[in-house]
């Protein structure tokens, strides 16, 4: 797969903003365990590898991989992306972030059934007038099947009371 | 017996609904714990004996039960319907985890199931009694390696007991944390360590197959069925007991709280709940009311002391 | 009496037809369960294990045999029909069974592994009945040491079969070996990189990332390719039942998993997933197709598969044997026998064989139940695949989601869902690989532990590690694992391992 890109990516010498973008996340994740491990580099007990010892590896380790991806990226050896469409992206976010909202508010099945129209919108079915009350019946039926039947523990809203 | 069984299916699914005293329990671990298999175990013995028409167990899993008890002391308050099963690792996670919800925001009920921690070597092992371990520790406390349960809980805060007991540096204790009784009592029976330490339960068919031999028990007193002293017998005062309860919601009135204590009576006295303390091996340690608040206060204020002095606790 | 009679006497006593029944219904049940992604065999068990106490001991232990093989295989089937693990131990099996499933070729891929699991479950179970007692001698030598040196060689041998970019394959190793510190340690019982979270405290649960990684990321990958992907996925190409061909590819690797699987089951700290890696890595290695992993070689779900079946098995040797639980679900499964009476420990097979014997017929007829009632529904199974795109993939979200829910109802679980999906969507859309970033999280806590636990009992004295011949053997079997490949490329030999490097820089 990374054979193709490279054929046409080996004649550009400028680097890749995405590839240090992700060296600088890298980078920040290293410095996040560094100094959140800090506070634990005296309590090995009889082991000298103690709490902090291995995160301060790992972290090394992150370092180096976020040269290596700078080095990679000047040298165009990052992989070229085909084209994202991000409104699709976005509906089926809203239908995880709306999910996650609603859950606690309205129970399981309506949260969800949200989240199965929305989604649906964002795969290119867009009547979500249709899609969100379908998704709700469904989602019922597999309350009903999972938490009544089979014991399973899922948040209740109005429309669960009414079968408890 | 297959219309019984498909009979049975149909019930569950159709869960009449009823009025009286519909009691939710939460169990503050996964599905398959000890927490969990109280709250159900309490389900059924409240159900056949007809304590409450419908008992619901919630899972809350997390962190030695202390998202549990959060969740649970914000969201139900004053609900009298509303139960919590708990026990003695919760007042050592809520220490280490700096929980700032603690048994003080839920209203205990009672102590129902406790278990006590015993001290054992291989059956090889050239330690032979209490008094061989304390000298072996004495001499050179990074030689004697502990193995038990995560670090911070009943069997670790047991090894630092011991240790303080016979005079050594609490913090000294070479204690191996494993992740499960399994892995430990594996580890322990490889001579991969010196001795293990756990509750009674987790031992007994090695101890029974002459695997295993307990050095000491941490009970009060001797118990019937186990050939071993009790440490306070060995010359260490050490009494502690991996105890699981059961608690309210906060903010309920006298009533409610006594209406909540009679049916957890009714429930820890009945021929159910017995019967399944039995099969399971647990051992009934009911007690409530102002001796179980006094009893309760008097372990959270040892544990700490004890997680200080392991320094688990700043 | 004899072992066999015993074992004989428990199978005609399971194949009555009321007994057979209850291992179908047992089997559906726990098939029902288990597909949730994030709701394993233990919990499953756990769920339904009150559903059994209705029955006499027999039918109830036949029948929670059924749910305990339905709950593993379930996750098995989403892994490959809808890239959605279903456990930990099945996240190997969406790697190539997806891809497979994709070609068209899923009904092979559900076959194999269904098969597989069945051949595995077999023969692991004909094991512990026979050889139960010498394994467990052995598993009981690994300690803290051994069990280092082991993940030592999984690391070294999984993460050189993964990817065709040494920098990206790293990058999400260490991506999931940052993310395995989260939490609590073990060892001492203070928090790393929870800030305060106390949702943070356990840890980021395994299954929840692989959710994330693999099917929300997944989701949101195809979503982004908009109308340029194609709207409905070929769910049948050529024969929906495995060909000569398949059959051929497959049998080696099933015996080689369940060769693998079961003694890693067996050990107490093995775990299943191990198991999996290590198998997969092996048919990566052994395969005359290497070129066809990663795009869905048929070895690479039927060795897997195999493994973990082997694995499950395999777990319960130290169960029986020592009473020892070594993993969530074998502790449900202690819970389990002793509501029938049945105290595991090293006494059992002396005071119970009747009990026992019956256990392990009922685990033989519950995996033939399994086999018997999935081989005919997949191709309806496959068939799902044929939904159209905006059903499928919201339905696969409402799934993905429910499992997570279930098993733990925080709307910080579904959070997380969420944030690791985009991570997985944007590591996708760079071409980094997924499958290392959870084999960190895997191996990265079982690895330092195990390191750590064998410093501390010798006092930090670091030859102990090389000290045990087990563990100089494991660990110089990493060595030549590490620089093999190396040497082999330094001399242009093998032709793969060339054509992988050209392709590396």
């Amino acid at each position: 797969m990374s054979l193709d890109h490279n054929e046409q990516t080996r004649s550009q010498r400028r680097p890749d903003w995405a590839a240090l973008a992700i060296a600088a996340v890298l980078a920040i994740m290293a410095a996040i365990i560094f100094f959140d491990v800090a506070r634990l580099r005296d309590m090995g007990g009889y082991s000298q590898v103690g709490p902090a010892t291995v995160p301060d590896w790992i972290a090394i380790v992150l370092i180096c991989l976020a040269i290596w991806t700078v080095v990679a990226s000047f040298k165009g050896d990052f992989p070229q992306r085909e084209r994202q469409e991000i409104k699709p992206v976005a509906w089926v976010v809203a239908g995880l972030l709306a999910q996650m909202v609603l859950i606690r508010l309205v129970g399981f099945s309506i949260a969800t059934g949200v989240l199965f129209g929305l989604a649906a919108a964002g795969f290119g079915a867009r009547r979500i007038w249709i899609s969100i009350p379908v998704g709700i019946v469904l989602c019922f039926a597999i309350y009903w099947l999972f938490a009544v039947v089979l014991q399973l523990s899922l948040p209740a809203g109005p429309l669960e009371n009414l079968i408890h | 017996m297959k219309h019984f069984f498909l009979a049975s299916i149909l019930a569950g699914a159709i869960a009449l609904p009823a009025a009286a005293a519909d009691y939710t329990i939460m169990a503050p671990a996964a599905p398959g714990g000890g927490w969990d298999q109280t709250a159900r175990t309490m389900q059924t013995a409240m159900q056949q004996e007809k304590i409450s028409d419908k008992v619901q167990v919630m899972n809350v899993p997390g962190a030695g039960g202390t998202i549990g008890i959060a969740q649970f002391a914000s969201q139900q308050k004053g609900n009298p319907n509303a139960l919590m099963v708990g026990g003695y690792v919760m007042v050592g996670a809520i220490l280490t985890n700096k929980s700032p919800v603690t048994l003080k925001d839920v209203t205990p009920i009672a102590r129902l199931t406790g278990e006590y921690e015993v001290i054992v070597v291989p059956a090889a092992s050239e330690v032979k009694t209490m008094a061989d371990l304390v000298e072996k520790l004495k001499a050179d406390p990074g030689a004697v390696s502990w193995g038990g349960g995560s670090a911070g809980g009943t069997d670790h805060i047991t090894a630092g007991l011991v240790a303080k007991a016979a005079g050594v540096d609490p913090t000294k204790v070479n204690y191996i944390a494993f992740s499960g009784g399994g892995e430990a009592l594996a580890a322990i029976l490889g001579g991969q360590v010196t001795a293990g330490i756990s509750s009674y339960g987790e031992f007994e068919g090695q101890v029974k197959a002459g695997a295993l031999r307990v050095l000491a028990i941490s009970s009060d007193e001797k118990i019937e069925g186990i050939d071993a002293p009790t440490l306070k017998e060995s010359g260490l005062d050490v009494v502690i007991q991996n105890w699981r309860m059961v608690a309210a919601a906060p903010g309920l009135s006298d009533e409610q709280k006594a209406a909540v204590t009679a049916d957890i009576e009714k429930l820890a006295k009945s021929k159910t709940w017995q019967d399944n303390l039995k099969t399971k091996g647990w051992i009934d340690t009911y007690l409530a009311g102002p001796e179980f608040e006094e009893q309760l206060a008097k372990d959270i204020t040892a544990t700490e002391a004890i997680l200080k002095d392991i320094g688990l606790v700043k | 009496m004899s072992t066999f009679d015993f074992l004989m006497q428990g199978l005609v006593s399971a194949m009555e037809p009321i007994n057979l029944l209850y291992a179908l219904i047992g089997v559906t049940l726990g098939t029902m369960v288990g597909v949730l992604p994030g709701i394993g065999p233990a919990t499953t068990v756990a769920l339904l294990l009150p559903v059994t106490y209705q029955l006499d001991p027999t039918g109830s232990l036949i029948m929670f045999a059924g749910i305990y093989y339905g709950g593993m295989y379930g996750g098995s089937t989403t892994s490959i029909l809808l890239n959605t693990p279903g456990e930990s131990a099945s996240i190997i099996t969406a790697l190539e069974g997806n891809k497979m499933a994709r070609a068209g070729r899923g009904g092979p891929a559900l076959a194999t592994s269904a098969i597989g699991s069945f051949v595995a479950g077999l023969i692991a179970t004909l094991a512990l009945a026979f050889v139960a007692p010498y394994i467990v001698k052995l598993a009981l030598v690994f300690g803290p040491r051994e069990y280092f040196a082991l993940m030592v060689l999984a690391f070294v041998t999984v993460s050189s079969a993964f990817g065709n970019s040494a920098l990206r394959g790293l990058t999400s190793l260490f991506i999931g070996l940052a993310l395995s510190l989260v939490g609590i340690d073990q060892l001492t019982g203070q928090n790393r990189l929870s800030f305060g979270v106390p949702d943070l405290l356990d840890g980021i649960e395994v299954t929840t990332m692989a959710v994330a990684m693999f099917a929300i990321g997944e989701t949101l990958f195809i979503a982004a390719q908009g109308a340029q992907a194609p709207d409905k996925v070929e769910a049948i190409r050529g024969s929906v039942w495995m060909t000569a061909k398949d059959w051929a590819r497959s049998w080696k690797p099933w015996l080689r998993g369940t060769v693998i699987g079961f003694p890693i089951g067996a050990m107490p700290a093995g775990g299943a997933e191990i198991g999996t890696f290590l198998s997969y890595a092996a048919e990566k290695r052994l395969s005359n197709h290497p070129e066809e992993f990663g795009n869905g070689a048929i070895e690479g779900v039927a060795g897997p598969e195999a493994a973990n079946n082997a694995s499950a098995a395999g777990t319960l040797v130290p169960l029986l044997t020592l009473g020892l639980p070594t993993s969530a679900t074998a502790a449900i499964m202690l819970a389990g026998f002793q509501q029938y009476g049945l105290q595991p420990g090293p006494l059992l097979f002396a005071t119970n064989p009747q009990l026992v014997w019956g256990l392990i017929a009922s685990l033989l007829i519950a995996n033939l139940m399994l086999l018997v009632l999935n081989l005919p529904l997949v191709g309806l199974w496959v068939r799902l695949l044929t939904i159209p795109k905006p059903w499928l993939y919201s339905g696969i979200l409402v799934f993905a989601t429910l499992g997570t829910i279930g098993a733990n109802p925080s709307v910080f679980e579904l959070g997380m869902l969420l944030v690791f999906g985009l991570v997985a969507y944007v590591m996708r859309v760079f071409d980094y690989p997924i499958a290392p970033v959870i084999v960190g999280l895997i191996l990265g806590p079982l690895a330092e532990q195990q390191l750590r636990r064998a410093l501390s009992i010798s006092q930090g004295d670091v030859t102990t590690l090389v000290q045990s011949p087990i563990a100089a053997v494991l660990l110089g079997l990493a060595a030549i694992a590490l620089i093999l490949p190396l040497v082999l490329r330094l001399r242009g030999r093998g032709n793969v391992l060339t054509q992988m490097a050209a392709s590396e820089d």
